[in-house]
């Protein structure tokens, strides 16, 4: 397959970004989006190529690839830092995520960017880069100079083309993300000097450092290190006290950014916490289970709560988010196969839905100009077609069977249950699934709730112009309900692709 | 001929200069005001001939000159050119600049070419009288250039605050030299390392080495000495502002890193201290810098810390700390000269100083606004710059020292959150916030300011990908000062 090539993937949307904001391009709107649409439509093409040709059940990375410097030196070589990208089983359905949403938000940037559209599409590429350079990386460095590079970009987007309070919400989406980085730096930092010490070779490669086992580091700096990573991932996730960023960005960003970021940003939480905390440090996530899982209960209910409280459209669905990135945790921290595939699947399940829930905003935000639910109402009348396809999302978001929120919350249900992690500890495994499963309840009541307050009952007659749903943003939503269904019907189309990867987990684990 | 040998080997490019400004000299007097632009393009040209003439000189060898009181090795060479680039870089910012200087445009090149001299000198300087001179030709031109607009009120401050202060850590400078020469009979620096490795020494030393490094941490604007540069940066003409910023903070660390070597008897109490200065010059300047309104009094504050960051790797006390506080200092120079071009390029077009009115400055000259908030971005130290690489492999090179640093390592990564925030400030206002007024737009065509800012720029971007050549510069000049310290994390 020497066509299929990392590099290509990662950097082509960097360099058509230059080429869209260089003055040569023509500065029309249209040519513009549909070059951009075009391009990362070829772009998913090609990363679906990549799953194609992934063989699940082989262990360690794929299509390994390592840029070269002159004279064949690695990247830094004085500190064992090299440009090198591979996949394996987590990364590659992030990959075809990212690519695939990023598809979708430009499809359904039409409406929602009126101004700068070179500035835009060009960051939002910028931005593909970045996520898809996070996920592949083989190199620690590599990832945290990834993961810093996806700040400026969306800094810009939300600041730029956002509502209301824009400027506040961009500049504290980037001060906490950059905040919970820093102890990811300082995590990498002591890691590279104590594998250092250890062996006498400075490197950063993620393979070397995972396989090395850490036998030699002090239990402390472990800790520290593992809780170096684990404040930057909850940033991300977000974790519950750490959240307060996300509701402020999801209301202010423009609609297709918010898809993005509900839809993969957050997923960058998941990834590195199974990616480093997880494969990284399988002693330490055994003492920290409980931490995850208490987390994990604490996230679940709480934003469900808040959600419940919440007037407006965009911020319910924001706590909804969190309150579904708490599985994760949940997942994560039962340890077993069964739970972290479930993890896995969650990713993508919430990927799917909220990036369809969001855009759902967008399209009633548009008619309407407002997302407080007081002012809507009765839009089914008008709108059907929006309503029928909220109504799939908001089931599949409350774990409808046969959709794919039902098989993720199973799968982490089922693991979670029957894991073993929290001996020793006051809570059993048992009452924390317990307690979690309640949040099914608050969940389908305050997604059906927001159905009927928008779509159902009487409409103001201000409404009564609203149109329905635009050939972009309808191709946008089936495009994600076709997967919602799909692998709601059939889980084990996505999880094939990584469940020899949580096996071998799982078992080094067990070591 | 000893003399002149001398000079052939080791201070060519210094000989260079002061022809140079022998020239200056005699034309400021011959030529009439109109003509004056002509010593403009002469200092240029004296700056470029030194510049070319540093390849002339042995990179791997070292050799010492007038009596042992100026070495030339890899470390003085860096040093040399970037002084020389940033020089050279300064005077091209005063191309538009000068108008303002009425009469005395020829006097403002001179005195910056001594200014210029005087730092080159101190960056090879190997006795303590020679760092005394070079370091007054420098003060003393200094303070007269932040004065250089005669009826402005705010540059006489300037220059008063400047002289005043200046005089009093010069004082206490040397004040501390003359104990050092009480304590060891020699002022040869060299002669004073060997006296100090063969002999017990007192706790004199300490204070000694304190009262000497307080001038230097004035020249370099950090903490205790920080207060006179916000005033001095916004009143003293901006090109001033640029080099005092700049050239005069790395002659200051390239002499202060000599006197690193004074430290070896006590380490502790030494590397704890200067671990504070550090930090207290990055917090005090990251947190005044906060609030700021005026680009030139944020600029001033930011470079308080970026100091206090420069410090950091002197404070470990290792060779690799100094080599990465010598690869901070690059990608300072570099980043903060773009910054300071473009701060002129707007200042001179507009007469405006406040963030505000940068606001919506990208839709009118983006490529302006770009190139300005990839330096700044830089100074935040955001990929894919050469700040991002600097501060890494600073950070880097805290925890080779092992977790007795963890703490310095904890506060500067928490800094730089806080510095974040202001540089972002600045490119909000350009790329976010609507002009409101009358909107103008820059002349920014192919001059020689704007080129220089998108080569600065490429620069920035360029060392943040290829670093690995600039990481064994900074490692190879580190390693030939050949300073009594301890040797770690580079045994490789």
């Amino acid at each position: 397959m020497e066509f299929l090539s990392l590099n290509i993937l990662i950097f082509a949307p960097l360099i058509v970004a230059g080429i869209i904001l260089s003055p040569l391009f023509p500065n029309d709107e249209i040519i513009v989006r549909r070059f951009a649409k075009g391009f990362s439509g070829i772009l998913f093409i090609y990363s679906i190529l990549f799953m194609i040709f992934f063989k699940p059940y082989n262990t360690g990375y794929q299509f390994k690839e390592t840029i070269k410097l002159f004279s064949n030196t690695n990247w830094i070589e004085p500190l064992g830092i090299s440009l090198s990208f591979g996949l394996d089983g987590i990364s590659v359905m992030l990959v075809v995520l990212t690519t695939f949403l990023v598809m979708l938000a430009l499809i359904a940037s039409k409406k929602s960017i009126t101004t700068k559209h070179k500035l835009y599409y060009s960051l939002i590429l910028v931005l593909t880069t970045a996520i898809l350079g996070i996920v592949t990386s083989r190199d620690l460095f590599l990832f945290f100079l990834f993961w810093e590079l996806e700040l400026i970009p969306m800094y810009f987007l939300i600041s730029i083309w956002g509502t209301g309070k824009k400027e506040y919400s961009a500049m504290k989406f980037v001060l906490y993300t950059f905040f919970g980085s820093l102890f990811m730096l300082g995590g990498i930092l002591l890691l590279n000097y104590f594998h250092f010490l250890n062996t006498g070779i400075y490197t950063f490669s993620i393979e070397a450092l995972t396989y090395s086992r850490h036998y030699d580091i002090p239990f402390i700096v472990k800790a520290l290190i593992f809780l170096g990573f684990f404040i930057a991932f909850a940033v991300k996730l977000p974790i519950v006290p750490l959240h307060t960023w996300l509701p402020n960005a999801h209301v202010d960003a423009p609609t297709p950014v918010s898809m993005l970021l509900a839809g993969i940003l957050l997923k960058m939480g998941g990834y590195g916490l199974i990616r480093f905390n997880t494969q990284m440090f399988p002693e330490m996530i055994k003492i920290f289970a409980p931490m995850l899982i208490v987390l994990g209960v604490i996230n679940i209910i709480y934003a469900a709560f808040i959600a419940l409280a919440q007037k407006d459209l965009k911020l319910l669905i924001a706590y909804s988010s969190i309150s579904h990135m708490g599985f994760v945790l949940l997942g994560l921290g039962a340890l077993n196969t069964i739970g972290i595939t479930g993890a896995m699947f969650q990713m993508l399940a919430h990927a799917l839905i909220s990036a369809g829930l969001f855009l759902i905003v967008g399209v009633i935000y548009l008619r309407t100009k407002t997302r407080i639910f007081s002012h809507l109402g009765g839009l089914g009348q008008v709108m059907p077609k929006a309503f029928y396809f909220t109504m799939l999302l908001a089931l599949a978001s409350l774990g409808l069977p046969l959709l794919v929120g039902f098989a993720a919350e199973v799968m982490i249900f089922y693991g979670a249950f029957t894991s073993n992690s929290l001996d020793g500890f006051i809570l059993s495994n048992q009452f924390m699934t317990a307690l979690a499963a309640i949040s099914i309840i608050i969940t389908a009541a305050y997604l059906l709730w927001m159905l009927q307050k928008i779509f159902m009952g009487n409409m103001f007659e201000k409404w009564q112009k609203a149109y329905d749903l635009t050939p972009q943003e309808a191709i946008a939503l089936t495009f994600l309900s076709i997967p919602i269904v799909l692998f709601g019907l059939y889980p084990e189309g996505v999880t094939s692709l990584f469940l020899p990867f949580v096996d071998n987990l799982v078992s080094n684990l067990a070591l | 001929m000893d003399f002149l040998l001398d000079i052939k080997t080791a201070m060519l490019p210094e000989a260079i200069i002061t022809f140079t400004i022998l020239v200056c000299t005699v034309l400021c007097f011959m030529l009439k005001q109109e003509k004056q632009k002509i010593i403009y393009l002469i200092s240029l040209l004296g700056l470029i001939i030194s510049l070319t003439s540093i390849n002339l000189l042995a990179a791997n060898k070292i050799f010492t000159g007038f009596y042992n009181s100026f070495t030339s090795d890899f470390f003085s060479i860096l040093m040399r050119f970037l002084i020389l680039s940033g020089t050279l870089l300064v005077i091209i910012m005063t191309k538009d600049y000068s108008s303002k200087f009425k009469n005395r445009q020829g006097e403002f090149y001179l005195l910056m070419l001594i200014a210029a001299l005087g730092a080159l000198l101190l960056s090879g300087a190997n006795d303590l009288i020679m760092i005394f001179v070079a370091l007054e030709a420098l003060s003393l031109s200094s303070y007269a250039l932040s004065g250089f607009l005669k009826k402005d009120k705010s540059s006489n401050e300037a220059a008063l605050k400047y002289l005043i202060f200046g005089g009093a850590s010069s004082a206490i400078m040397l004040y501390g030299f003359s104990f050092l020469y009480g304590i060891t009979g020699h002022t040869n620096l060299t002669e004073i390392f060997t006296y100090l490795a063969n002999n017990n020494t007192d706790t004199m030393l300490n204070f000694t080495f304190f009262l000497i490094i307080a001038g230097f941490l004035f020249k370099v604007a950090a903490f205790p000495f920080q207060s006179w540069a916000p005033d001095v940066y916004e009143g003293a003409p901006v090109p001033v502002t640029a080099f005092l910023s700049t050239v005069s903070k790395v002659a200051g660390f390239a002499i202060l890193i000599k006197f690193i070597g004074l430290a070896f008897n006590n380490v502790e109490i030494i590397t704890v201290t200067l671990g504070l200065i550090a930090l207290l010059s990055i917090t005090i300047g990251n947190f005044m810098a906060l609030n700021q309104m005026n680009i030139k009094r944020l600029m001033a504050y930011s470079s308080i810390s970026q100091a206090g960051f420069v410090l950091i790797g002197f404070a470990l006390l290792s060779y690799s700390g100094i080599s990465g506080a010598i690869f901070y200092l690059i990608s300072y120079l570099v980043a903060s000269l773009g910054a300071w071009l473009a701060i002129i390029i707007f200042n001179t077009q507009t007469n405006k100083s406040l963030i505000s009115d940068l606001n919506g400055i990208a839709y009118r000259n983006p490529y302006f606004a770009t190139c300005f908030a990839f330096c700044l971005l830089s100074l935040a130290g955001i990929p894919v710059t050469v700040g991002f690489m600097a501060k890494f492999y600073l950070f880097h090179a805290i925890v080779q020292e092992g977790p007795a640093y963890l703490w310095l390592l904890i506060l500067a990564l928490l800094n730089t959150i806080l510095s974040l925030f202001y540089y972002l400030k600045i490119i909000k206002a350009m790329f976010v916030c609507k002009q409101e007024n009358e909107s103008f737009k820059l002349n920014f065509d192919a001059g020689i300011l704007n080129t220089s800012l998108v080569a600065l720029t490429l620069v920035v971007v360029l060392l943040g990908v290829l670093v690995t050549p600039f990481i064994e510069i900074a490692r190879d000049s580190a390693l030939s000062i050949k300073l009594p310290v301890k040797q770690v994390g580079l045994s490789r």
